[in-house]
């Protein structure tokens, strides 16, 4: 594939990297970091994808592989905030206008939620549930075999019914 | 796609609730900007070296092309040839002379020889004094890196001459100053207060110093030369 049409390509799936980032980095300016670094490697090793293949998939990957690699242990090591307030409690940031405060409220739920659950269980349910992707893509990307993917979805639903009663 | 989630719809509306509820967060703008930026083939930048070394090499040029240019101009050190080291060197005997020098006519007969046997200059002839002058001393001296014999010449009025001989090697004496006096040639100068006579005889730089300095004491000076000179025959020993 051509340099030229490859970064045409992959420019299309940017929102989508970047909602998973924002979900996996749970910070703004970090979520733009994650996503340039993912294409600045994409094209680094450009080379090795092969035509044909789910593109999308590919970039998902390499923007989970960068998030492990480089985002996940500073977030281990600043598991509190300067303020004290545990990360994972702290309210998320969303540039989405809100319909109504009911609206606002279920996103600030959701989300909340979602924060609650660890990223074994959150990448394949958003990638999933959100991007649409198949099991067997959502298998490459973590890695894993499709039935643990199928597992950690379901139990990710499982602890999310849990955390949204009012939902049910 | 839609039969596919409803396929996983049985989580009691999770996933449906998800893909309704769940904010979408679209790529910024500055962040789409950033990212096309970053995708561009990097233009061939030139190397962190280039930018300084044009100017650098630029300047150096202009630096090396102005010092030539005005090389010519620059003030120079004056070169100091080998007579005139001998000429200070003489100079600076003579004042040891004058200062320190003892007079040691009656011991001269028996200091001529030692001196000439030390000095490795001979003397064939040599003028001891009249009623003018006379020869006061005789010794041995090293002078800028030559061995040659010192005769010190004492006259009525008590003005002391040194007489120096050494080998005249490739000293060349300069044709300025030379003065015609009686049939010789020689370089007369006044440095520092003293008067001095070179010439070239028999291979060997011979050189008079005196304080004899005024026009009439000068004069007399020439005299005492022709006294010396006419009389004297050195000779390079070995």
């Amino acid at each position: 594939m051509a340099d030229d049409e490859f970064r045409q390509q992959a420019l299309q799936h940017l929102d989508a990297l970047h909602n998973l980032a924002v979900y996996l980095t749970r910070n703004g300016s970090e979520a733009e970091d994650l996503v340039q670094e993912t294409y600045v490697r994409a094209m680094r090793f450009s080379h090795r994808f092969q035509p044909g293949t789910h593109l999308r998939a590919w970039l998902f990957q390499i923007l989970r592989n960068t998030f492990l690699t480089f985002y996940r242990l500073r977030e281990r090591e600043a598991a509190i905030s300067e303020d004290g307030v545990p990360e994972s409690e702290a309210p998320m940031f969303h540039d989405a206008a809100s319909r109504d405060s009911e609206s606002a409220g279920a996103h600030m739920d959701l989300e909340r939620a979602l924060t609650r659950l660890p990223e074994e269980f959150k990448t394949p349910l958003l990638l999933a549930e959100i991007e649409g992707l198949a099991l067997e893509d959502v298998a490459r990307i973590m890695d894993c075999p499709v039935g643990t993917v199928k597992s950690r979805i379901f139990r990710a639903k499982e602890r999310l019914r849990g955390y949204l009663t009012d939902y049910k | 796609m839609a039969n596919e989630h409803e396929g996983r719809d049985d989580d009691g509306g999770i996933g449906r609730l998800l893909r309704e509820r769940l904010p979408r967060h679209r790529a910024p703008a500055g962040l789409r900007g950033a990212v096309t930026e970053s995708l561009q083939p990097a233009p061939s930048r030139r190397p962190l070296w280039a930018f300084w070394l044009a100017p650098a090499c630029a300047s150096l040029a202009t630096a090396l092309a102005m010092l030539l240019w005005l090389a010519p101009s620059l003030p120079r050190a004056p070169a100091i040839d080998s007579a005139e080291l001998v000429e200070r060197a003489v100079l600076a005997e003579h004042a040891r002379n004058i200062f320190w020098g003892q007079s040691r006519a009656d011991v001269v007969p028996a200091a001529l020889p030692r001196a000439i046997e030390e000095s490795g200059v001979g003397l064939n002839w040599v003028f001891t004094g009249d009623d003018d002058i006379r020869l006061i001393d005789a010794k041995p001296t090293y002078l800028e890196g030559r061995r040659g014999i010192e005769l010190t010449y004492q006259d009525v009025a008590g003005h002391t001459m040194t007489y120096i001989i050494v080998p005249g090697g490739t000293v060349a004496l300069p044709e300025r100053g030379r003065v015609q006096i009686d049939r010789w040639r020689p370089v007369v100068k006044k440095e520092n207060g003293f008067s001095l006579i070179m010439w070239r005889q028999q291979g060997l730089l011979c050189v008079m110093a005196s304080d004899l300095v005024s026009d009439k004491d000068l004069d007399r000076f020439k005299q005492y030369f022709v006294k010396v000179r006419s009389s004297t025959e050195p000779y390079v020993v070995y």
